[in-house]
């Protein structure tokens, strides 16, 4: 199973082949790990991203259409629901539920625990965090994942000329804030 | 005099600076390059830029954490299959997510919320509902019960819930009886929060910002 293809894991998956999950999971969790975790810059917040998505992955296999690639279509899954997880966080930054309700809320506010972080990537994830939306996604995909142009098309569904101008634009802002903190 | 190469090549510098660029792309940046101060401005900024990031360095997680994944995955992929017998669990396992989703669009709607006047936020949540119309109810639930990341009752027999759903009066009637339930007072919003679907988050935010632009 180690030697198939991704494809042919997910055609023997659809025949009923169940345990073919199990190696595709293996197979893109580090990276889907990073990616969620370059969003969000927290293991923990990381680690929901990376097990929501397979949760996903494994309900959607089934209809899965080989028109785009698997990875690709693991990228996409990733960062809508790495988006979307900043989004929740918007929320929760806006009904400021600390405030009201005793609950856990406040956890993501604490720093990253496992990690212990340097001035210098501090800066850089702060950057990257001030970022809009799609220019993170583009940022985080071609910068860390060195995704080519037309890959990163296929997840965000963006022509390349935007991608450019949106890495472009990304790589000035996080460059303007890490000089200007520094 | 040289001649400027009437494309700018700045969207391919950050590339251009990490050396990730083919051979052909390469030179002609370079060539641009050696001609035009507006790029040359642009590499010598992503330069610095590139050479920032390229030393830092992301602390990876303890190797154990890939093992664990794998496992957590399946177990929760086991939990959702168990099938609920009770057709009264089923119904409030869908009408808990609907109350929650309208209670946030409310909250969304009518901020500031004085919390502190209320005892508890049961309390809150039962007068903000009873000020709720029917039609702001199907508002705030569409969104929740379309909702695509609530495959969890997807497998559930819902076929009686969803009928009864058709008429507004019998949702809010509902809906106020779910909040008077017992589970409603356990209400813990954060959990609520994480298990909105993304057209949901997306309509709450979309309050929000039209809020914050009034
Ligand atoms: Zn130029």
């Amino acid at each position: 199973m180690t030697g198939s293809s991704d494809l042919e894991l997910v055609e023997l998956f659809q025949k009923g082949n169940e345990t073919c999950f199990n190696e595709l999971v293996r197979r893109y969790q580090e990276k889907i790990y990073w990616v969620a975790r370059r969003f969000v810059n927290d293991h923990d917040q990381a680690d929901d991203i990376v097990q929501e998505v397979f949760i996903k992955v494994y309900s959607a296999l089934k209809d899965f259409r080989a028109e785009s690639g698997v990875y690709t279509w693991l990228y996409r899954i990733t960062v809508n629901v790495a988006l979307n997880a900043l989004r929740k966080q918007r929320i929760r930054d806006f009904v400021r539920i600390d405030e009201f309700f005793d609950t856990a809320g406040d956890e993501h506010e604490q720093p990253d625990s496992i990690v212990e972080k340097d001035e210098q990537q501090k800066l850089i994830e702060e950057a990257i965090a001030k970022l809009p939306e799609k220019q993170k996604a583009v940022f985080i995909l071609r910068y860390y994942e060195e995704l080519s142009y037309e890959e990163i098309s296929a997840i965000l569904k963006t022509s390349i000329g935007g991608l450019k101008a949106n890495y472009f634009h990304a790589a000035k802002k996080i460059g303007e804030y890490v000089h200007r903190a520094s | 005099m040289f001649i400027v190469q009437a494309e700018h090549v700045k969207y391919d510098l950050l590339d251009y600076a990490a050396n990730r660029l083919s051979i052909q792309e390469h030179d002609r940046v370079e060539e641009h390059l050696q001609n035009c101060l507006t790029c040359q401005n642009h590499y010598r900024e992503l330069l610095s830029t590139e050479n920032i990031l390229k030393e830092s360095h992301e602390h990876p997680p303890s190797p154990v954490y890939f093992t664990t994944i794998l496992p957590r995955v399946r177990e929760r992929l086991e939990q959702r299959r168990r099938p609920v017998r009770a057709y009264a669990e089923a119904l409030t396992k869908v009408l808990l997510p609907l109350s929650v989703s309208a209670f946030l669009v409310l909250l969304v709607l009518r901020v500031p919320i004085d919390f502190s006047s209320e005892s508890n936020q049961t309390d809150a949540l039962q007068r903000v509902m009873k000020d709720l119309s029917a039609d702001e109810m199907v508002q705030a639930v569409e969104g929740e019960y379309a909702g695509s990341s609530f495959t969890t009752y997807q497998d559930l027999s819902i076929a009686g819930v969803e009928e009864h759903l058709q008429g507004d009066r019998f949702l809010k009637a509902a809906v106020s009886k779910q909040i008077e339930n017992e589970e409603i007072a356990e209400m813990d919003l954060e959990g609520m929060i994480s298990d909105l679907s993304s057209d949901q988050v997306d309509q709450v935010l979309s309050k929000i910002s039209e809020r914050n632009a009034l």
